[in-house]
């Protein structure tokens, strides 16, 4: 027997909605006999029903005739009526695709195609259906395995029994109650619609945990607050049009010239040297006070501007650690002026007036 | 001709005088039809007949369970259906006897 359960509740569906402008009573009368004597007609040969019977609208006409119904009114067609008869249209042109899409796939239609897959579609259902009971009693916490109250046992427990069943349910469509089939679908487009979400958020969740995406790079880049860079040079004086390389001869390039006067032309940053802001130096060799204010995540205070007060504080000339920072992107390019000068203990560079 | 429009008419007589001697379910009495010569019968007529046949008390039904395929409704003449029977066979005999007459009478072959 090559007819199915459902494709006869699909036909008796279709004849019903075809005479749907009868009365009900008269309606039901005529059909209700309908699946089984399908059953019969299948049970007798090969080939589909429409194949064997013709379109269930017609067939419908026919019964309408025999049975004495009357003629369908053209005018007074009911609204369902209507319905019936462009989903009668719109099943046509379907089945005409199937037709043609089916070669594409090696069968003679794509609806052959896609019925090998159901039992496959029944298993990856029961898996959605474990799934979302899993997440439901564990407070929407998502897993590929479900679990059941955070229990794995019985999460595959629950897993294996849902997808027997949604494989039975599968097989025995045919069988349920018009509701209770109305009750499955509308669980099933629950599930289609719940198993999309889970989908989108696995793809987003894998791309967030590759080590090595492209936005990665900056993150904890010590030199992603730097505006400008001030280089010194042995002697504590700063040294203007400074430019810095990499290894490979790359300028490299940091901050960005903020101080520069709009209504003066513009001159590609790329091509200018450091300091961008000569003016807003972080050491100044200055005589006037000991200790100069630093701005405030500036390295180390002191080093380099030592050079102009020759008052020693003890505690910065212990401390004379680098004073580097701000130009250690340069090494290759400039001296670097932090050791020496911090070593110096004594250091006679004229203070620099600007 | 389309004999369709005639077997409109005919369809009720044919279907109870193929029950008067065996009882049958759907697809076997459409068989019968078809054996005894109306083949352009279609599936929906004999089924929309059966049901209006029923419902107008000349026909009563009985399943039989099938081990191997789908269980089968019978229909079978009840006493009134007989009587409808009996009827409409002479009614149609009667009826083709005068058309006949009348195609004779013009000279026309069978």
């Amino acid at each position: 027997m090559t007819v199915t359960g459902q494709e006869i509740t699909d036909y008796v569906g279709r004849v019903r909605a075809a005479l749907a402008d009868l009365p009900p009573a008269l309606r039901d009368e005529l059909t209700e006999d309908l699946p089984e004597h399908l059953a019969e007609v299948a049970a007798e040969g090969d080939g589909s029903l429409v194949q064997r019977l013709g379109e269930p609208e017609v067939y419908a006409a026919e019964l309408r005739a025999a049975a004495g119904a009357g003629e369908r009114a053209a005018g007074s067609r009911s609204l369902e009526s209507r319905i019936a008869t462009v989903v009668g249209q719109a099943r046509g042109r379907l089945a005409r695709v199937d037709a043609r899409l089916g070669p594409l796939l090696g069968y003679a239609s794509a609806g052959e195609f896609l019925r090998l897959l159901r039992p496959a579609w029944w298993v990856l259902r029961g898996y959605l259906a474990a799934l979302l009971l899993g997440v439901l009693s564990s407070n929407g916490h998502v897993s590929v395995l479900p679990r059941l109250g955070h229990s794995v046992v019985a999460g595959v427990v629950l897993l294996v029994a849902s997808v027997l069943g949604s494989i039975w349910l599968g097989r025995n469509t045919g069988m349920l109650k018009r509701w209770s089939r109305l009750v499955m679908h509308a669980a099933t487009g629950v599930l289609v619609v719940f198993g999309t979400v889970v989908l989108v958020q696995a793809d987003e969740r894998a791309n967030w945990d590759s080590p090595y995406g492209y936005d990665t790079v900056s993150v904890g880049n010590p030199y992603e607050q730097v505006q400008d860079v001030y280089v010194y040079d042995s002697e504590g004086q700063l040294v203007e049009n400074a430019r810095l390389f990499d290894q490979n001869g790359t300028p490299i390039r940091l901050g960005w010239p903020a101080c520069d006067d709009p209504a003066l032309p513009e001159v590609n940053p790329v091509q200018r040297g450091y300091p961008y802001c000569p003016e807003q130096a972080p050491f100044r060799p200055r005589p006037p006070v000991a200790v100069p204010a630093v701005p405030g995540g500036a390295p180390t205070p002191g080093a380099p501007t030592h050079t102009a007060t020759p008052t020693a504080d003890p505690t910065t000339g212990a401390a004379p650690t680098t004073g580097a920072a701000p130009t250690e992107p340069a090494t290759g390019a400039t001296p670097t002026p932090g050791a020496p000068a911090a070593g110096d203990p004594a250091p006679t560079a004229p203070p620099r007036t600007r | 001709m389309d004999t369709t429009q005639l077997l409109k008419g005919v369809l009720d007589l044919a279907v109870l005088a193929v029950l008067r001697d065996e009882d049958g379910y759907g697809y076997d009495i459409l068989r019968r039809l078809r054996v005894a010569g109306l083949e352009e019968v279609g599936d929906a007529s004999v089924y929309g007949t059966l049901r209006r046949l029923f419902g107008a008390g000349l026909l009563t039904t009985y399943v039989v369970p099938s081990e191997s395929g789908p269980h089968r409704k019978y229909y079978s003449l009840n006493a009134a259906g007989r009587d409808q029977l009996t009827r409409s066979g002479k009614t149609w005999r009667s009826f083709a006897t005068t058309m006949d007459r009348l195609l004779d009478d013009r000279g026309m072959a069978a």
